[in-house]
């Protein structure tokens, strides 16, 4: 351990006096500057602590004020959604989602999974009574990477926005890829159906203007 | 008396001189080609920033002639960051470890690369304590919750990354879906004027088809903008 506290670069840092972030030459590397980014936003997350000392607490108890925050804005936007105000429940989850992203970056993240996954995946049906498939796409694929296994109804959503879209390679391999993670959900399994019968369509469709192409040649 | 006929004697003396002599000279040479290989043996990891952040920082508190002080929420939070970056160490030894041993029985990778192994995993071992005092330091107890912290904060880091480049994807995803849709809308405008003129029944009934596909689309979203005005 001596030998490597012995000796080490000796980095040019200074501190703002201000904002007390320390800061570095703007001839530094990138990766320096980067670091020392992370690092003062860390400090400042930590200095929103209210214990004292203000050490980041261990990730288990969770502060139950946020979580109680999150989930009532994920029922507002369910509210919303279920009377029909689309766009009001796109705001509420919007929320919900800056929120639960929000959190200081020492709680768990399983707990970040589970609440994001949920308000991605309701976002995503919002944005598909909006019709906005490109959006709802996205939203279903960021709640499926939040959460894989036993996140079915996302999986079917990017998979229906796909449909939507015309995008039938791609939608035919993601719910194939949801189809391996979910087993045989009944809805991904007719989703998959569609989509198979869309590519037939495509495809004979295709043959037929080639053919056609072919006579009038 | 024996009468020792030295000069008979030079030349297995001389042999025997220049044998000792040589094996000497190659031991010499052999070991300090070898300390001089694994003292330059390239390091596992790349230098630690964060823990040059942390000394640095120490640095400038411990200095008198500086009027600000470090405040000490800056150094726990390097001090945190120090760990975060432990944590992924630790995980890539862990990961490494196996396939090295694998490796090495097979003899696909030399020894060389096994003295780095084993080098990396000793200094982590020593970071470890190292970091679980500094800890104990600044906060009483903190040592043995700190790696816990961090290591939520590393796969916190990950997953809002991977979010970040999915969501990131939105703004482009909805030109292109824009784009597409006119040109479906176009298409069809085009095919419904051109519908009266095609008089082959075959082909018509084809076109029939894309009608039936690209109109769900077309149709719907058409809708959708008559309602959000």
């Amino acid at each position: 351990m001596a030998a490597t506290e012995e000796y080490f670069d000796l980095l040019p840092l200074g501190l703002d006096p201000a904002t007390k972030a320390v800061t570095a030459p703007s001839g530094a590397s990138k990766a320096l500057h980067a670091e020392l980014a992370a690092l003062n936003n860390l400090h400042r997350s930590i200095l929103t602590l209210e214990v004292s000392p203000q050490i980041p607490p261990p990730p288990i108890p969770v502060n139950p004020k946020r979580s109680a925050q999150i989930t009532k804005l994920k029922d507002g936007g369910n509210d919303f959604y279920r009377k029909g105000k689309h766009g009001e429940a796109l705001k509420m989850y919007h929320l919900g989602i800056t929120m639960a992203l929000g959190r200081p970056l020492w709680e768990p993240q399983g707990l970040v999974r589970e609440e994001v996954s949920q308000l991605f995946a309701n976002r995503a049906q919002a944005h598909m009574a909006l019709q906005n498939w490109a959006e709802g796409a996205v939203d279903a694929e960021a709640s499926v990477e939040a959460k894989r296994a036993g996140n079915a109804k996302a999986w079917w959503r990017r998979g229906k926005c796909l449909l939507e879209m015309g995008r039938l390679d791609e939608a035919h391999e993601w719910v194939g890829h949801g189809l391996e993670m979910e087993g045989e959900e009944q809805e991904l399994l007719a989703l998959q159906q569609e989509v198979v019968a869309r590519l037939e369509k495509k495809s004979q469709r295709e043959e037929a203007v080639i053919k056609a192409g072919g006579e009038k040649a | 008396m024996f009468d020792i006929d030295w000069w008979s004697l030079a030349l297995p003396f001389g042999y025997i001189f220049v044998l000792g002599s040589s094996l000497y000279v190659f031991s010499t040479i052999y070991r300090k080609r070898k300390a001089a290989e694994s003292a330059n043996l390239a390091p596992w990891f790349p230098p630690h920033l964060q823990k040059e952040i942390y000394s640095t920082l120490l640095e400038l508190d411990a200095d008198k002639d500086r009027k600000t002080k470090v405040p000490e929420g800056v150094i726990r939070a390097a001090l945190l960051r120090r760990a975060v970056e432990d944590i992924a160490r630790i995980i890539q030894v862990r990961q490494a470890k196996q396939a090295l041993n694998t490796l090495l029985q097979r003899g696909s990778v030399g020894e060389d690369l096994n003295q780095r192994f084993q080098r990396a995993e000793k200094e982590i071992e020593e970071e470890l304590k190292d970091v679980v005092m500094e800890a104990n330091a600044l906060a009483p107890g903190w040592g043995q919750t700190i790696f816990q912290s961090a290591n939520e904060i590393a796969a916190n880091t990950v997953l809002r990354s991977r979010i970040d480049n999915i969501q990131n994807k939105a703004a482009a995803e909805k030109e292109w879906w824009e784009k597409r849709r006119e040109t479906i809308q176009n298409d069809f405008m085009k095919e419904l004027e051109e519908e009266p003129v095609k008089g082959s029944a075959k082909v018509s009934s084809d076109d029939d088809a894309v009608l039936v596909d690209s109109s769900t689309p077309i149709t719907t979203p058409s809708k959708k903008k008559k309602g959000k005005k």
